[in-house]
């Protein structure tokens, strides 16, 4: 529809358009049949009303045309296009505007027309959440029109029609039509992300929305259209983009911190309701990027991020990095934060897919040259500990990492290294030695890991695959390298090192493969078992002897 | 003060002997006589430019910088090479060369055409003319002379025709008239003709030892030597004659001589074969002496050419024939075995150093594939990756070697070598001839064949233990119903067809005869077709496997065989297809291994060394496996099954190696731990747990029983009282795997913390299962944990604290300038010698730059001064016209004035 688009730049326009434009448009539409027939119905009732006070009534004719009543599945979008035209033109010409000077018959039509102008609006935000995806998009369309006019023109409608009126209706049908994905993203990317006073209103009802306890759904698109609004303004920021021109003159919406203001209060009411787990982890992992900018106060972020903290496992691993934001810049003190950090070594730390995340925070957290070598020890052990049982790709990422901490820590060197003294010599020699490293022991400066050495590293030299002995095997070499890079080490998998060994198509090989010398007698059968005095020693024996083959 | 330049030019003049005492005639033509004269004439050229050097300080370049100390460098007279330039010289002869190439250049500029001087050093201005004329001289008598053939004696008449002549005589003639008789007759003749002959001669011989002169005193000789010269030829004729003669006839001794060597060479050759020759006929010869001689002459004539061809048949014979070799001496049974130990030995090594991942020496081998790996992390290279250094993301390796040819395998087959010989016979109707080149190259190449042969010639090892395989003894009989000839498919749906008709059990006789048809030594193509077909062959394992009526595995097996046997010959092509298979498996299913693919996996453990330290199959297979164990599917007993047979292929991988595998030891465990009848409390080790989603535990009841596995466990139980048994079995296996790691891994320094988990998870089990479950399994059980008890304390009695930084402490760098002890600055002292390299190129490309920019000048300046010589000239030459004009004019003018006035005085005499 391109007539009211157009017609709301200034009345006058809109006046040509309605005597040239307009007919022309529907003209051309005509076509010899029913609905032709109606149009030409519509655009007739329309141009009356325009014409004279006296054809007022036909605004009702219009809205009854609508058929919007029972239920709004199918509504007559060309009745609500020209109503909604001839509702920009009313208010546009200052009829609905109430003054105490105009004569009593003028009040009297003012409230009428304000009467039909709400209940178009109502019949607008009923096919908002009940018509299908076009109708919504047309009403919506219409809507965001109507809030522009009634914004613009009518003096002290302003803040009302957003935070009350017409906007709340539209944002509520938004968020509650859950399934509607066109019409979210037509609201985000053509309003909330365009326009800076779209975006600040929509932080103010999401607030007021998240106030209450909502579904999991809800609370969903909630953090979908909050995420989606991620350009934070900077401090020097002048807001220029508004959607209703008068925006401009309000003092609250030119100022950054009144933004914020309304994010931070969206934000904290989504994280303040009750989300699920996996919401929980979605929240931390755009933490850092899309939620903390916000926050003119993000201390008010502490209470969530410790108890995700808390919360053990992959999630504390999220929460990681919003608390390291938060030690980092706004000074907070987090008691035996490097306890809790040792505590999150477990079994399926290097396992996890947040593995590099955690890697590069650990990077970071273990930077410090002043911290206690046994506390670095306990690390460097429980690490190594771990990757007995990791798969090659943490493999390849903890030796480089252990190698980067020795480098920094040079006292923890004796974990690779220790001449044994001559007195303690003999006792080594009769009784063996234990591992002095306590793996129960909480706290790592308690550890004893410095005494430890570091066998599991050694025995990892033994891998199977040669580039992870190979890189074991860097501890046991001169350390003559300054670090080692970890980013190059993060990101493997075995899918990543099949591929890198096999290619992904076939291709002429540098070297023959060398071929086994020997052709086995027997694979799975027992053949000629006897010739051999029926013990099977061969090759392949192992699976043979557990195993039978039918 | 100094004598006066005049007195010191003389006095040098003297010292070098240019002026000197007035030589006597007599002197002087002596000298000339034994050339001491133009000696002396050099020696005076040469004294008279020195001094005239000396006196002209203004020719030589003084130094550039005069030197300040006396200093000693290996260069030293650098200086006084500088001082030794003389820039008139040199500019003198640039000028002088310009003059001969610019000047010419410029001067032919614009103009078309031209005669193109053919003769020879026309264009050489380093000789004289008289010498150019010479060598004219020598090239057309050379010329004429190669033209004759050597014993062209009298082709001297008709040669006549294309002499040099002067008046009708030969130029030969006249040369030799220089020095015998003179030119008397040209005397007598009119003074200009002998001139002219003079001259010409002048221009033939410049000795310089020929003089006029001496023409005069020879010519009383000529009548005599007229007729010398004619008995000359005619001796020299003669002679050449007899030379002809002298030489057939060494000739014909010669051949004599090769002719009784020849008789003799069959004896020789005799004694070089060592082997009794075929009786001969006896040359007729010793006949001869008792015939009639007329007739023994004829006959010999006949045997001469007799035996001629036959020794160009033997010669040719000869060159065919293979080199004899030095027969080898039978070995006995000992030598034999110890031989073969040897060479097991030298193989057994060789696997060692791989499975150490030692390179073998091909360092250019490593070098190639550096460059490439460089070449392949094209996308960064600028950022240097550590990981990469590690050969992650880089698929090629390290160490494989090339494979060794000629290795023999020491099965059972060549036992039966006739049965094998008889059959292949019967069975594989290959033509003679070229069952003939089989058998001959067979003797060479014996030993690589053998174990193929055996596979391809005869599916005798069943028959060797018969009973053992009724299937295969079936194949046998079924043997008569089989066609002989099966064409070589060429992809995998060919092959099926085949072998549509072809019952199971016979299939390994049909491949058999295929790759029998299809040896690579009975035509070229084959070894293409067999490539292929071992590819099919795998595909058809795969195939196989997958087939819902379970084929039996001693078909498998033998197919799987074959491969191997094939992969000997094709290594590359059986390689890529297990590779193919593994990138399938990896692509597709990798966490959810299919029956074929364990299969596959198997195979590739019994073809491939998978000890090795890398290996481009058997690593990527590994990973396979251990993604598998750890990521793989844990939902029904179908995984636990598949898990298991995993693991335990895995422990086959690295049995010999026995390389450390967390992925088995926490997919064991954690098995283990979701087969427990109970739920264990707390965490048991580091392993990650992970539970399917309906519980598998075992129920227990006495009634289980703990079978072998069985391979289609796989694909899981039929009913739920062989459920719980297959459980029961799956916990006997996992607990036995353990054990069996356990003894791998015994040496491992980290065995502690590896087992210690393990242990838990043991007595768990058996605490949480005590007395419930079959005895033999609780037996296991026990003894699995006993063993960890003996390992264990064995494992801490002999742990050490680590001594890994055992190495040389590394040095300081030092900062002490290097000092050379011969320094010289105009030497460049780079140590890197790209650099040095480079630095050196600069600098003569900018020299050369240099001298090119310097001489382009002074041609700019040539010709800048040439063309204002020539416009002087021109204008020179209009000057000198338009004053001649002027003259001109004037002159007529004052003419015409004399007559004005003559005629104004005329007038005013009239008046």
């Amino acid at each position: 529809m391109p007539a009211p688009t157009v017609g709301a730049t200034s009345s006058k326009k809109r006046k040509n358009l309605k005597e040239s434009g307009v007919p022309s448009s529907k003209r051309r539409a005509v076509a010899e049949n029913d609905s032709a027939d109606v149009m030409v119905e519509i655009s007739q009732l329309e141009e009356q009303i325009s014409e004279s006070r006296k054809y007022y009534n036909n605004i009702a004719k219009l809205i009854s045309m609508l058929n919007v009543d029972e239920n709004a599945t199918n509504p007559n979008l060309a009745v609500a296009v020209s109503l909604c035209r001839v509702f920009s033109r009313l208010i546009a010409g200052g009829d609905m505007a109430e003054t105490n000077r105009a004569a009593e018959n003028e009040k009297i039509i003012a409230a009428w027309l304000k009467e039909r102008c709400r209940e178009y609006q109502k019949a607008l935000s009923a096919i908002l959440r009940e018509g299908d995806t076009s109708a919504k998009l047309t009403a919506f369309t219409l809507c965001m029109r109507m809030i522009s006019e009634r914004a613009t023109h009518i003096p002290g409608e302003d803040p009302q029609v957003w935070l009350s009126g017409l906007f709340k209706n539209v944002i509520e049908a938004v968020v509650e039509t859950g399934d509607s994905e066109a019409l979210r993203s037509e609201f985000l990317e053509k309003f909330a992300k365009e326009y800076e006073d779209v975006r600040f209103y929509t932080f103010v009802q999401i607030a007021d929305i998240a106030g209450t306890k909502q579904n999991t759904k809800t609370l969903d698109i909630l953090i979908s259209i909050l995420s989606a609004c991620d350009t934070v303004p900077s401090p020097q920021h002048e807001f220029q983009n508004f959607y209703v021109k008068s925006s401009k003159k309000n003092k609250k919406l030119v100022s950054v911190n009144s933004h914020k203001k309304r994010a931070q209060d969206a934000w904290l009411a989504v994280l303040r309701n009750n989300i699920s787990e996996s919401q929980r982890k979605i929240l931390l992992r755009i933490m850092v990027h899309n939620i903390e900018p916000w926050f003119s106060r993000p201390e008010l972020l502490m209470d969530f991020l410790t108890d995700s903290y808390n919360v053990g496992g992959a999630t504390s691993l999220l929460a990681l990095s919003g608390l390291f934001y938060l030690i980092q810049e706004k000074n907070l003190d987090y008691p035996q934060f490097y306890q809790k950090l040792y505590s999150l070594l477990d079994a399926d730390l290097l396992h996890s897919k947040h593995r590099s995340r955690f890697f590069r925070l650990m990077n970071t957290f273990l930077a410090s040259t002043h911290l206690p070598a046994t506390l670095i020890a306990s690390f460097i052990k429980r690490l190594s500990r771990l990757a007995l049982n990791a798969p090659p790709a943490a493999i390849v990422v903890t030796v480089p990492f252990i190698y980067n901490l020795l480098k920094s820590h040079p006292t923890c060197t004796f974990m690779l290294h220790r001449v044994i003294k001559d007195e303690a010599k003999a006792e080594l020699e009769a009784e063996g030695m234990d591992d002095p490293f306590d793996p129960e022991e909480p706290e790592p400066v308690r550890t004893n890991a410095i005494e430890s050495s570091l066998w599991e590293i050694h025995s990892l030299q033994q891998h199977y695959h040669p580039n992870v002995a190979a890189i074991a095997r860097i501890l046991s070499e001169q350390f003559t390298k300054q670090f080692y890079n970890l980013e190059d080490f993060l990101d493997y998998t075995y899918q990543g090192m099949v591929q890198a060994e096999l290619g992904t198509e076939e291709k002429p090989m540098k070297r023959i493969p060398v071929i086994e010398y020997h052709i086995p007698k027997r694979i799975f059968t027992d053949r000629m078992l006897k010739e051999d005095g029926g013990v099977d020693t061969a090759p392949g024996s192992l699976v043979r002897g557990l195993w039978d083959f039918p | 003060m100094p004598p006066s330049q005049l007195k010191q030019l003389k006095a040098s003049l003297r010292d070098s002997g240019v002026l000197g005492p007035q030589q006597s005639k007599k002197q002087k033509r002596q000298n000339a006589k034994s050339g001491a004269a133009a000696q002396n004439r050099v020696q005076r050229n040469a004294a008279l430019q020195s001094i005239r050097d000396r006196f002209n300080p203004f020719e030589i370049k003084a130094g550039g910088t005069r030197t300040k100390f006396d200093v000693t460098t290996r260069d030293g007279n650098s200086g006084t090479a500088a001082s030794r330039a003389r820039p008139g010289v040199t500019k003198s002869l640039g000028e002088e060369k310009r003059r001969q190439t610019l000047l010419r250049e410029m001067e032919k500029r614009n103009k078309v055409g031209g005669i193109l001087d053919r003769r020879f050093g026309e264009d050489d201005p380093t000789m004289t003319p008289e010498e150019r004329a010479a060598e004219r001289y020598a090239r057309a008598s050379q010329r004429k002379m190669r033209k004759e053939s050597m014993f062209n004696l009298e082709g001297d008449d008709e040669e006549e025709e294309f002499q040099l002549t002067h008046k009708g005589q030969s130029l030969n003639d006249i040369d030799q008239d220089d020095f015998q008789e003179g030119d008397l007759g040209g005397l007598e003749d009119d003074a200009s003709d002998s001139e002219a002959a003079r001259k010409r001669k002048r221009v033939f011989f410049d000795d310089g030892e020929i003089d006029g002169p001496e023409d005069l005193e020879d010519g009383e000789e000529h009548p005599e030597r007229k007729k010398s010269k004619h008995e000359v030829m005619k001796e020299v004729i003669a002679k050449s004659k007899f030379h002809k003669y002298e030489r057939q006839k060494a000739k014909e001794d010669d051949d004599d001589l090769r002719e009784e060597l020849d008789k003799g060479l069959p004896d020789l050759f005799e004694m070089l074969r060592g082997v009794k020759p075929p009786p001969k006929p006896e040359p007729p010869k010793s006949d001869l002496a008792s015939m009639n001689p007329d007739r023994a002459a004829l006959m010999e004539g006949m045997a001469k050419g007799d035996t001629e061809k036959e020794y160009d048949q033997r010669l040719k014979q000869l060159t065919f024939d293979k080199r004899s070799k030095p027969t080898d001496r039978t070995k006995t049974e000992e030598e034999k075995a110890a031989e073969e130990a040897e060479r097991l030995k030298a193989l057994e090594e060789e696997r060692v150093r791989r499975m150490r991942g030692e390179e073998i020496s091909e360092s250019e081998d490593e070098e190639d594939e550096e460059e490439e790996g460089g070449s392949e992390m094209s996308d960064d290279e600028s950022i240097p990756d550590d990981a990469k250094a590690f050969g992650l993301q880089q698929s090629s390796g390290q160490a494989s070697t090339r494979p060794e040819l000629g290795v023999e395998d020491e099965d059972d087959f060549i036992i039966d070598d006739d049965l094998v010989e008889t059959r292949s016979d019967v069975s594989l109707s290959i033509g003679d001839s070229d069952e003939e080149v089989l058998s001959a190259d067979e003797s060479e190449e014996e030993v690589e064949e053998d174990e193929e042969d055996e596979l391809i010639n005869g599916f005798t090892l069943p028959s060797d233990n018969a009973g053992e395989a009724p299937a295969a003894a079936d194949a046998l009989e079924a043997n008569e119903g089989l066609a002989y000839t099966y064409p070589c498919p060429k992809n995998h749906e060919e092959f099926l067809q085949i072998i549509q008709d072809v019952p199971m059990e016979d299939l390994p006789v049909v491949v058999q005869r295929i790759r029998a048809l299809h040896h690579h030594r009975l035509h070229p193509d084959n070894k293409k077709k067999l490539d292929q077909f071992s590819r099919i062959l795998i595909q058809h394992i795969a195939y196989m496997a997958e087939q819902p009526e379970h084929p039996p595995f001693a078909i498998l097996e033998n197919i799987l065989r074959h491969v191997h046997s094939l992969a000997k010959s094709h290594p590359e092509s059986v390689s890529q297809e297990f590779r193919a298979r593994l990138r399938e498996i990896a692509a597709d299913r990798p966490l959810n291994l299919r029956p074929s693919d364990l299969v596959i996996l198997t195979g590739i453990a019994t073809t491939f060394p998978t000890s090795d330290h890398f290996h481009a199959v058997a690593t990527p297979a590994h990973l396979c496996l251990s993604r598998y164990l750890g990521q793989g599917a844990v939902n029904t007993l179908a995984d636990f099954a598949t898990g298991a047979y995993a693991a335990s292929l895995v422990l086959q991988y690295q049995s010999v190696s026995k390389r450390y595998m967390p992925e088995l030891i926490n997919y064991v465990l954690n098995a283990l731990c979701n087969l427990a009848p109970e739920e264990p409390k707390s965490n048991l080790g580091l392993f990650p747990s992970r539970s399917p989603e309906a519980s598998i535990r075992l129920k227990m009841s006495k009634s289980l029983k703990s079978r072998k596995l069985q391979f289609w466990d796989v694909t899981g139980p039929e009913s739920t009282k062989a459920q719980e048994d297959l459980k029961l079995s799956l916990i006997n296996t996992f607990i036995s795997l353990l054990s069996t790691a356990s003894d791998m891994w015994s040496e491992l320094s980290a065995f502690l913390e590896i087992f210690d988990q393990a242990q838990k998870v043991l007595r768990f089990l058996s605490r949480s299962c005590k007395g419930r479950i079959p005895s033999i399994v609780q037996d296991t059980l026990q003894s699995t944990l006993d063993k960890f008890d003996g390992h264990t304390s064995k494992a801490r009695l002999t742990r050490r604290p680590l001594l890994l930084h055992d190495h040389r402490p590394l040095a300081i760098k030092t900062a002490i300038p290097k000092f050379e002890d011969t320094f010289n600055p105009d030497k460049h002292y780079d140590p890197n010698r790209e650099r040095a390299e480079a630095n050196r190129l600069k600098a003569e490309y900018k020299r050369e730059r240099k001298g090119a920019m310097r001489e382009l000048r002074k041609d700019a300046n040539f010709i800048a001064r040439e063309k204002l010589r020539e416009k002087k000239e021109r204008d020179a030459e209009y000057e000198k016209k338009y004053k001649r004009l002027v003259a001109e004019v004037q002159n007529q003018e004052g003419r015409e004035a004399n007559a004005y006035e003559r005629e104004r005085r005329l007038r005013q005499g009239k008046r």
